[in-house]
């Protein structure tokens, strides 16, 4: 029988006075946190600091000792934990795709529960996967282990939306990426983020991406919610020393006009060098294997431009060659000033530029990632 | 020269014996091990006494059950079934309870009840070690229901015994041979079987 919906939309989850032990040790120790409806709250703070477990305890994975969880205002323990669960999206750093079920199995497992018909769920799966941009005739009947890093993750969200739940949970969803996968997947997120337009929570360690996503952000040490903010109210008025610590408050006061590109890109190994006579099928191939998204396009050595995971799997079945499909990318040199570099990749209206030091690729500069580490 | 459907009828009475010890072993074997996954007292047992029992040597098993229950095709299936069991049960119970805990905990956390939990990713997750405990069982069943028919269970193992006993090599050969293809038959059949029911997740 489907479960029925708990809630349309949030108005609110709040947690009062929430307290959680193991023992001698304190998980959260009376945490206040209004989650209001429609923002994406990022809880941020050192590990240990109680951030998974408060989130847990919003789905009663984990049952607090006092203090009360509401969601618009019906405490939480009124409800069945199955029924709250499957009213709730659930994204994990480890994906925890089920290794023995196909992608659209996966994805498709709790609207099975619900009993939905097949064509429903196949229906479901291919917009889903559309909405994280993988196409769904070459994922849908794949298994997890066939699929990179990064495409895992985003089947792991697709498979938390399933459901539509108004209420997402995400931990760490992009902890075990690689730092550069993990930027392409925080920009992709931050555009459906707006088109999903629900209330979310957010589990991270990562100032960056802290700043980058959320609306609010909360930081967490020692069992405590210590100030929760946007990134202007905490950079601009820390409450005390750890806070202006986390969101190193004092970059705000870095010249600019003493940076240079090398300072600020994310460096690349050969793994991101693809030579332009590769056909795209097997570069989603070395993509997937080496658990890449983005690559360099090299033709007899000089590079010609970058080519995307996202837009190579839509030309796997036509024979082309990165040489065909190839994006042009502005070249820096490593040595060049950041305003200049800044001033070029406006000019281009791009947001990627590529780095080169003695002739040979070694880094990626990405605008988003510049604008952040300057504020 | 022994009679045609002397070895038949033996035959068949082998195979029925086997394969009646080896149904009840599945039977009684898989709740067994479900059961031991709710509580680590019972699991902590059956597997210590699976352990035990395989290091016990098939004859001193079949020979037990006579002061205990008695000869006869009973006893026999009760014989085979002891040394049978284990092996489902030991192989069932690890294959349920190997699974990456995060698979359980997510599933929990996005709305699994528990039967849901077993039924998709636990069992899935546990068919190849299953699979492969019967498969042992299986030889294991067809070994010592040769053994079983000095306790009178009848079958190949008569004929094999019998045949001893009067120097008759015909007579060994018509019990022996029956039931070295038979273990054949077995371990080529389960293959095949085992080929059938992988998971395509886990080929290669």
């Amino acid at each position: 029988m489907p479960t029925q919906r708990l809630f349309d939309r949030i108005n609110s989850v709040h947690l009062q006075q929430v307290t959680k032990q193991y023992g001698e040790h304190v998980a959260v120790k009376q945490l206040d946190l209004e989650i209001q409806g429609g923002e994406l709250l990022i809880l941020i703070g050192p590990s240990g600091s109680g951030k998974t477990t408060t989130l847990r305890m919003i789905n009663r994975l984990i049952e607090p000792d006092e203090g009360v969880i509401t969601i618009n205002d019906h405490n939480i323990m009124d409800f069945d934990p199955v029924r709250l669960r499957r009213n709730i999206g659930y994204v994990i750093q480890d994906i925890g795709l089920f290794p023995h079920m196909t992608i659209r199995e996966n994805i498709g497992l709790v609207p099975r529960l619900e009993g939905w018909s097949g064509q429903e769920i196949s229906d479901r799966v291919r917009h889903l996967l559309d909405f994280v941009s993988l196409s769904p005739e070459s994922f849908m009947d794949r298994y997890p282990r066939q699929l990179s890093g990064g495409q895992q993750q985003r089947i792991g969200l697709a498979r938390a939306l399933a459901m539509d739940p108004p209420l997402l949970l995400m931990d760490e969803p992009f902890g075990a990426l690689d730092p550069i996968l993990r930027k392409q997947l925080q920009d992709e997120f931050n555009i459906i983020k707006q088109e999903i337009g629900r209330t979310i929570l957010f589990v991270t360690h990562d100032i960056d991406e802290a700043f980058k996503l959320g609306d609010r952000i909360g930081i967490m040490s020692d069992a405590r919610l210590i100030q929760i903010g946007t990134p202007e109210e905490l950079i601009l008025h820390p409450e005390n020393e750890l806070v202006s610590d986390i969101v190193d408050a004092k970059k705000k006061f870095k010249h600019m006009d003493t940076l240079r590109v090398k300072d600020m890109m994310s460096p690349i190994t050969d793994t991101y060098l693809f030579d332009a006579g590769m056909t795209a099928q097997d570069a989603v191939k070395r993509m997937t294997q080496t658990n890449v998204e983005l690559a360099i396009v090299l033709d007899n050595s000089v590079p010609v431009g970058y080519v995307e995971m996202a837009h190579l799997v839509q030309q796997i079945y036509y024979d082309v060659t990165l040489r065909d499909i190839v994006e042009p990318i502005p070249i820096f040199s490593s040595n060049d000033h950041i305003a200049s570099a800044l001033e070029k990749l406006k000019d281009r209206g791009g947001s990627l530029g590529l780095v080169m030091e003695a002739e040979r690729p070694s880094g990626l500069f990405f605008l988003n990632d510049v604008l952040l580490r300057l504020i | 020269m022994v009679i045609f459907s002397v070895i038949t009828d033996a035959t068949v009475e082998h195979i029925i014996l086997a394969y009646s010890a080896l149904f009840v072993s599945i039977v009684i074997a898989i709740p067994l091990a479900f059961a031991s996954l709710y509580s680590t007292r019972l699991a902590s047992i059956v597997i210590k006494f699976a352990n035990l029992a395989q290091a016990v040597p098939s004859f001193a098993v079949v020979a037990i059950v006579v002061p205990l229950i008695g000869i006869g095709f009973t006893p026999a299936v009760i014989a085979i079934m002891l040394r049978a069991l284990l092996p489902i049960i030991k192989n069932t119970y690890i294959g349920l309870s190997n699974i990456d805990p995060l698979f359980i905990e997510y599933a929990k956390g996005i709305g699994l009840t528990d039967w849901q939990i077993n039924r998709y990713i636990r069992i899935p997750n546990a068919y190849p070690a299953m699979f492969a405990g019967i498969k042992f069982a299986a030889i294991l069943a067809n070994s010592i229901a040769i053994l079983t028919a000095i306790i009178g269970s009848g079958g190949l193992g008569e004929l094999v015994f019998e045949g001893l006993i009067a120097f008759n090599t015909d007579k060994i050969l018509a019990g022996a041979l029956p039931a070295i293809i038979l273990a054949f038959f077995i371990d080529v059949s389960f293959s095949i079987l085992e080929r059938i029911l992988t998971p395509v997740y886990l080929k290669s």
